[in-house]
């Protein structure tokens, strides 16, 4: 890293090599608008069900890719403390200071909690999501093999008892109708209240092209995540 | 027998595990055997869980295949007057969350393991917590929460309760990812892993 004084640190960082370490699922927000020289690497979405191996895989990322970037743009939030405890030891590392990518694809940390101030029995459904699989639906299947239709179906409605609401979450990036549809079955077919919410590219454009306001982590070499890090007064 | 009704329940098999409970308690088990059995065969299922061999929809199962045993054996306990509560317990899923599959399940553990549990549900406000300690009289307080967004309403809930001036209210939280540091920042007494250190928390505060 060059040396340079605290004043013309952020311009050196918005045009520094970049690199995008990304959720399979936030990717999707994110490759419409990065530029050629911004590489992006993605990770398994089934890793945010196992935060230690979610932990562990961007740890292994951070490292390999401080050899090729200075900055890392990290598609990620707390996503349930998986990256609480990353280190960085050459590169400065970016991250959205939300609790998740609900709050990225919204556009703002304060824009999901209003959502779910407003609603916390929501079932988030994002174009990313039905597409790996994430779904009541194909959760309905699964179980449907292992133990019957019958009793799949009395799981599901257990595990979606508190839920009131379907939010189809649209962040205008892709061909809407075919997700929207899937959306609105499976809000349908469990018996939730199905609404659709605007998303917003805003923190992902801040992500890719500054400023990291107040809305961002950046973490300088030599430093570890640690929770209240996240914490906003 | 109890054997079988472990494997029945790790296996989910769920109108054996009830078939094998009632043959077990008419032919003179203890109710309290039974309840050990389910007690084993919930580690093991949350060792599954633990390890990803078994998903929130098994454990979804387990819980039901729990609250079907307990509503069989808990008339027996009663009718034996074996069963002496050892303390009160407020549960609840804080406000902002509705995450309440595990807290179900540390409800069943501490109520079998004699405790008097009240579940107050999901979404609950500070006062209501509040409220239920001052009516109950209870010790111990259960914060649960799921989402990293509620560790923010846990604080919450931990100064109501210390505003309130119940200093003798011990509280302890669970759910999701909660560690040591989410404990400090919640001003919580303690935090459990899972439903057998909860039993354990609540017993030390007994």
């Amino acid at each position: 890293m060059n040396n340079f004084s605290e004043a013309n640190q952020w311009d050196y960082l918005y045009t520094a090599r970049r690199r995008v370490i990304a959720c399979a699922t936030v990717i999707e927000e994110l490759l419409p608008l990065l530029p050629e020289d911004v590489a992006s690497e993605t990770l398994d979405f089934g890793l945010h069900l196992h935060p230690d191996d979610l932990k562990r895989a961007l740890q292994e990322k951070i490292n390999e890719a401080s050899q090729h970037a200075d900055v890392l743009l990290l598609g990620y939030g707390l996503c349930s403390m998986a990256v609480v405890g990353l280190h960085t030891t050459t590169a400065h590392v970016v991250i959205p200071r939300v609790d998740d990518c609900i709050a990225i694809f919204l556009g703002s940390c304060n824009a999901y909690k209003e959502q779910a101030k407003k609603e916390p029995g929501t079932y988030y459904l994002t174009k990313g999501w039905i597409e790996v699989g994430d779904s009541p639906f194909e959760e309905y299947k699964r179980l449907s093999e292992k133990f019957g239709e019958l009793k799949a179906g009395r799981i599901i409605r257990l595990m979606l008892k508190n839920y009131t609401r379907l939010g189809f979450i649209n962040t205008g990036q892709y061909e809407i109708e075919r997700y929207r549809e899937y959306a609105r079955k499976t809000a349908d077919k469990f018996n939730l209240r199905f609404e659709e919410i605007d998303g917003s590219p805003a923190l992902v454009k801040k992500m890719v092209f500054g400023p990291w306001n107040e809305e961002f982590l950046v973490m300088k070499p030599g430093q570890t995540v640690k929770y209240t890090d996240f914490v906003k007064p | 027998m109890s054997k079988e009704l472990i494997d029945a329940i790790v296996d989910m098999r769920e109108e054996d595990a009830v078939k094998i409970t009632a043959q077990l308690l008419d032919g003179g088990t203890d109710p309290l055997v039974v309840l050990d059995a389910c007690r084993e065969a919930m580690g093991v299922i949350g060792m599954r869980f633990e390890t990803g061999e078994s998903f929130i929809s098994e454990l979804i199962l387990a819980g039901e295949i729990l609250s079907q045993i307990s509503a069989i054996v808990k008339p027996r306990i009663q009718k034996g007057g074996a069963e002496k509560k050892i303390g009160k317990v407020i549960l609840g899923t804080v406000q902002g969350d509705i995450h309440d599959i595990a807290k179900d399940i540390v409800g069943f553990m501490l109520d079998v393991n004699g405790f008097e549990v009240t579940n107050l549900g999901v979404d609950v406000p500070p006062a209501k917590f509040v409220e239920a300690v001052k009516s109950s009289g209870a010790k111990i307080v259960g914060l649960s929460g799921f989402l990293t967004l509620a560790f923010d309403p846990m604080k919450d809930t931990v100064a109501a309760i210390k505003a309130a001036g119940l200093n003798e209210v011990k509280i302890m939280i669970g759910g999701g990812q909660i560690d040591e540091n989410i404990r400090q920042y919640t001003g919580a007494d303690a935090y459990g892993k899972d439903a057998m250190a909860a039993v354990a928390l609540a017993k030390s505060w007994s």
